[in-house]
């Protein structure tokens, strides 16, 4: 849209969103502060303005300027996968907060939560499946598996507790909108990132603070790709969405809904606003599950069904189809009208375009197809083309057996000859301990199988421990990987035992351990898809060459499993234990409480029977009642008033009288 | 200082050094018996780590030892990582030496006592008085049942802090006998302010002190609250904050980590009912701290020693997270009582209970943790067991001395109608 049509505040907010790039990169120079590729960026405050002249208004972007632009890119992948991408954008220059109250493609709910808070920009992600970095490249738009959900709040007078109050409540609104259990987003597993993440609303150089959570255990379902789809101005009547059917999308390896909101301000006008809303859907599908004599495919064969036609409030509507790389065997049917030749740093990619307003200029009805053809000589064998090996890749995974402890090892691969800047960002929920002091950063290079004893340095740490119930530890760090090297970050974390309704109903299925996330940046383009952050639209990639490029990963999730008490007897422990209590109290308060007394010992009989019966009648026991309780008692009192001054020098006095009247029973008793 | 205590205190240091320099530290720094919340090296190291790292320890709940230890300990740390089991066998060796001096001082004491209450003595109880060998006898089996208890050396060779727990409250019994009251004080309030329950140890430190008088009692408690006060500030200043107290004291009240230990509170707060947690708690606290110390106090009010021994055998049962170096410590202190050992019954059976549980304890952990084939249960029973044989032993031994007392003055054959007579509590 800015490439189109000349306007002022679409360059403004350009050159403003330049600086926030390099404002981005504002952490990851200084941890590569050796890395030749870097290049040193000014600090995040001068964030430079093209001060001057006020934006002309008054164009054709009148202040309730609002559009709405779908996207599709089909990208097929190695392994015989295919990337489908939705993109639905809509930008909305509503200029004053007051205007918020009037919405027409934006839907209300975002508008009513822009004003009601003081979010400034949000990521939601609701993801099924692993994205495979090493065969599949880098996804456009990042995501772990389960949900996550990040904000920016900015704000005059915010503080933290109001930040943490808003974050509560704009979770459990977007639960409700999403259908998805954000809800359970609270303290107990968000984070305030430090470095990682970077913010993309504008103006950022004000105060602000972050809050950043996941919930890997979340399945993500139609539940939440219905109510996702709603929030489109054409909802799934028409255009892409109606391609998104729930039915083929859970069929897919890997599906990631994305919500992204940011408000983009001028620096010292506030009234001068534009809402962004991209809503996006990552799919990858697996060829072989169509079970197809050869590798064809077609739109209709992934999403059960044709194009009918572009949603009418459409400002653009277009695909996009790889044609390099992996996409290069195919022949599409029909002719693409258009061919777009992107070159970003150094990578060249080439895509079709399909423009949806002009196929379907003519009136009628009809279904639009676009069917990818291998040529007919090849027949079915796996795509054994290997992909070119992405710059950094990641893993994760649990060392150590039991349920005691164990250690996350997370390793990070650079893969590109020159020394990287990384960035590690853990978020380890509370019921595992973890030990700081055990964090290592291991090394090895790369054709080796083995680490080394060499360590990393680190550049930068950061980490608040985690408190039970209460907080999860969460840990960045930054280091520089050297060219073609692995590094291994191993943490020890003990496993809690929780109180036993703190186990979710299957106890026994483990508990998560969120993905770490991992940045860096990339001094060239290879594999890299993701939007430049001035840009909105999936065009805006095109050509975007820049002095680097900042690139997010997410790791595996663990599962780790707890150990886990025995839900069937809560009664059972509250009696034994208690027992044992009393077991200790019923001998104690005798010996504080009883006297001793000298009973007669009779003979014991020898028959068992007897015995019993004599236990039980005292028949042959003649017990010589020597003091009365009173009399027991009044010689306590005695002793604890005028017993030992010469401490236990004094003599025992409450045992001679009491002997004394023993003797003094018995006698009577012989008389 | 003869050759053979010299003799014995090497040795014990040399058992635990060989120990140190195999791989059992790391196993037992590991083992829940042993390594609780509290006490363990993991946890310590954690702690000045982070210190060190300028984040506050007690922000998160990991960290529970109390800043001045953690300061104090952070150069020796940082610096002579390799000389740390070293140091902890030197502490634990000056413990057994402490202990060693006290129960000199101890039968001492009580031969003097013995030589003024003689005539008053029955006749047939020259088994139940302190001969001319105990004085050198019970001070070796003390020093002998600390330095060579598998528990205290495991203890020591996995670097818990037991160890510190340990030499204070010698430090204090020490003193206690010696009749030093400052230093008693004040050690005895670094310990509460460290570990909370030994708070109680305050009523055998008020009966040896303060005589008869009331006032002197109560100036005595009002000097402890002082020290404890003190103490606080001190940790307080080391960093700014009064988290510690939270992460320390707050920590061991509220029972927040739930990991398995060999007390009875894990698993009865892990199945306890929300809404009865709090009940619970304070009556578990309460069992551990107040509900035998006025009683005790009262029958025991000749014997502070005995009064102190049953506390801190009580606390090492009943406390929140206890380790089997809080049990070898009360064990090193039952030879001084060795002259009531002809009356302790059972003897054998909780001989018995201690062998057979601490070695199921180590194969039902193992069951429930690594081999899955067992569950909780399994291993609570285990402690359960374990607790009530301390248990036996303590009520054991107050039976003994009760019996002991009497029979010393009353003779023990006593005699009705000819016949041998029961004595019996009523």
């Amino acid at each position: 849209m800015c490439q189109l049509r000349p306007r002022p505040l679409c360059q403004r907010l350009g050159s403003l969103l330049m600086a926030l790039q390099v404002f981005l990169m504002a952490v990851l120079p200084a941890i590569a502060a050796a890395t030749p590729a870097t290049v040193g960026a000014p600090p995040p405050t001068t964030a430079p303005t093209t001060g001057g002249s006020r934006p002309n208004f008054s164009g054709p972007l009148g202040r309730s300027d609002e559009r709405f632009h779908e996207e599709l890119v089909v990208r097929p992948l190695s392994g015989d996968h295919v990337n489908t991408y939705f993109q639905f954008t809509t930008r909305w220059h509503f200029g004053k907060k007051d205007n918020l109250y009037h919405t027409q493609l934006t839907p209300r709910v975002i508008a009513e939560v822009l004003q009601q808070f003081d979010v400034k920009e949000l990521h939601i992600g609701l993801t099924q499946g692993l994205w495979r970095y090493e065969t599949w490249g880098y996804p456009i738009v990042e995501a772990t598996s389960g949900a996550e959900m990040w904000a920016w709040f900015s704000g005059d007078n915010l503080t933290a507790t109001e930040v943490d109050r808003q974050w509560g409540q704009l979770a459990n609104v977007f639960s409700g909108v999403l259908c998805a259990s954000l809800n359970f987003v609270d303290k107990t597993n968000s984070i305030s990132p430090r470095h990682l993440l970077r913010p993309q609303f504008m103006p950022a150089n004000r105060p602000r603070s972050v809050r950043y959570a996941s919930l890997p255990r979340e399945i993500v379902c139609t539940e939440n790709l219905t109510p996702w789809k709603k929030l489109l101005p054409c909802g799934s009547a028409s255009g892409f969405a109606s391609l998104l059917n729930s039915g083929h999308v859970h069929n897919t390896k890997y599906h990631s809904l994305g919500l992204k909101v940011r408000m983009l301000c001028e620096d010292h006008l506030e009234d001068n606003c534009i809402v962004e809303l991209t809503q996006t859907a990552n799919l990858v599908y697996d060829l072989r599950l169509f079970e197809l004599s050869n590798n064809d495919f077609s739109l209709r064969r992934l999403f059960g069904m044709g194009l009918n036609g572009f949603c009418e409030l459409a400002e653009s509507s277009k695909i996009y189809v790889q044609r390099n790389e992996q996409g290069q065997k195919y022949s599409l049917v029909p002719q693409p009208t258009q061919e777009v030749k992107s070159i970003r740093g150094g990578h060249l990619v080439v895509y079709a375009v399909y423009d949806m307003l002009e196929q379907f200029k003519d009136p009628g009805e009809r279904l639009f197809n676009i069917a990818w053809l291998t040529p007919k000589n090849e027949n079915r064998r796996r795509n054994l083309m290997k992909p070119t090996l992405p710059p950094v890749t990641v893993h994760r995974y649990l060392l150590g057996n039991g349920q005691e402890r164990g250690r996350i090892a997370t390793e990070v691969t650079n893969n590109h000859y020159e020394a990287l800047p990384i960035l590690v960002q853990e978020l380890v929920p509370w019921y595992v301990h973890a030990y700081l002091h055990t964090l290592k950063i291991r090394r090895k290079p790369q054709r080796v199988n083995e680490y080394t004893r060499r360590w990393l340095p680190f550049k930068l740490l950061h980490y608040t421990p985690g408190k039970q119930r209460e907080l999860p530890s969460h840990l960045e760090i930054g280091f520089t990987l050297p060219g073609q090297t692995s590094a291994l970050i191993t943490i020890d974390v003990d496993y809690l035992l929780l109180k036993w309704l703190e186990y979710p109903p299957d106890a026994n299925h483990g508990h998560y351990i969120g993905a770490a996330m991992v940045s860096t940046q990339l001094p060239m383009g290879r594999n890299y898809t993701a939007l430049p952050p001035e840009g909105h639209l999936f065009e805006h990639s095109f050509n975007a060459t820049r002095p680097n490029y900042v690139l997010s990963l997410h790791t595996e999730a663990l599962i780790v499993s707890l150990p886990t008490p025995d839900f069937s007897m809560p009664y059972n422990v509250i009696c034994l234990a208690c027992t044992v209590v009393a077991l200790a109290f019923g001998p104690i308060h005798s010996v504080a409480t009883k006297v001793i007394v000298v009973g007669r010992q009779a003979s014991a009989p020898k028959n068992f029977v007897r015995k019993i019966l004599g236990k039980i009648f005292r028949r042959n026991t003649v017990q010589v009642r020597a003091a009365a309780a009173a009399a027991a008692g009044a010689a306590q009192a005695e002793a604890l008033r005028g017993g030992g001054g010469g401490r236990g020098g004094g003599r025992t006095a409450a045992d001679q009288p009491i002997l004394e009247d023993l003797r003094e029973e018995e006698e009577q008793e012989q008389d | 200082m003869d050759a053979k205590f010299i003799k014995l205190l090497l040795l014990g240091g040399a058992a635990r050094f060989y120990f140190c320099r195999t791989s059992l530290g790391t196993v037992i720094g590991n083992r829940v018996e042993f390594a609780t919340p509290l006490n363990s090296h993991k946890r310590m190291q954690e702690g000045i780590f982070l210190l060190q790292n300028g984040i506050d320890p007690y922000q998160g709940d990991v960290v529970h030892e109390t800043p001045l230890i953690l300061s104090a300990l952070s150069g020796l740390f940082r610096n002579f990582p390799q000389f740390l089991p070293v140091f902890y066998i030197l502490l634990d060796i000056f413990t057994a030496a402490l202990l060693y001096m006290m129960a000199q001082r101890f039968v001492r004491k009580k031969q003097d006592q013995q030589n003024v209450e003689t005539k008053e003595y029955a006749t047939d109880t020259t088994e139940l008085q302190f001969s001319g060998s105990d004085k050198m006898d019970i001070p070796e089996l003390v020093i002998v049942a600390y330095l060579f208890n598998p528990l205290t050396v495991l203890s020591c060779v996995g670097m818990t802090s037991t160890v510190f727990s340990n030499l204070f409250l010698a430090a204090f019994l020490y003193c206690l006998t010696k009749g030093l009251l400052l230093p008693c004080l004040l050690i005895l309030a670094f310990e509460t302010v460290r570990s909370f329950y030994p708070v109680v140890l305050l009523a055998p430190l008020l009966l040896t002190f303060s005589g008869r008088s009331i006032r002197s009692g109560f100036l005595i408690s009002l000097l402890f609250a002082a020290c404890c006060l003190v103490i606080s500030v001190a940790n307080f200043f080391v960093l700014n904050s009064w988290n510690f107290l939270d992460g320390t004291l707050g920590f061991i009240f509220y029972f927040r980590d739930l990991q398995p230990n060999i007390g009875l509170f894990w698993y009865f707060f892990t199945e306890m009912f929300e809404h009865f947690r709090i009940m619970f708690l304070i009556t578990f606290q309460l069992n551990a701290t107040v509900l035998y110390l006025l009683p005790l106090s009262i029958k025991l009010r000749r014997e502070p020693l005995l009064l102190a021994t049953i506390l801190v055998a009580l606390m090492a049962v009943f406390r929140a997270y206890p380790s089997l170096g809080d049990v070898g410590f009360y064990l090193a202190l039952l030879p001084l009582w060795k002259r009531c050992w002809k009356f302790m019954a059972h003897g054998f059976v909780v001989f018995t209970f201690f062998i057979v549980t601490l070695s199921m304890m180590g194969v039902l952990w193992h069951l429930w943790i690594y081999a899955g084939s067992a569950n909780a249960n399994f291993y609570f029973g285990a402690t359960l067991a374990f607790s009530t044989g301390q248990i036996f032993l303590i009520t054991d031994l107050l039976f003994a001395h009760v019996k002991r007392d009497f029979c010393l003055f009353n003779g023990q054959k006593i005699l009705i109608d000819g016949e041998e007579a029961k004595i019996v509590l009523k």
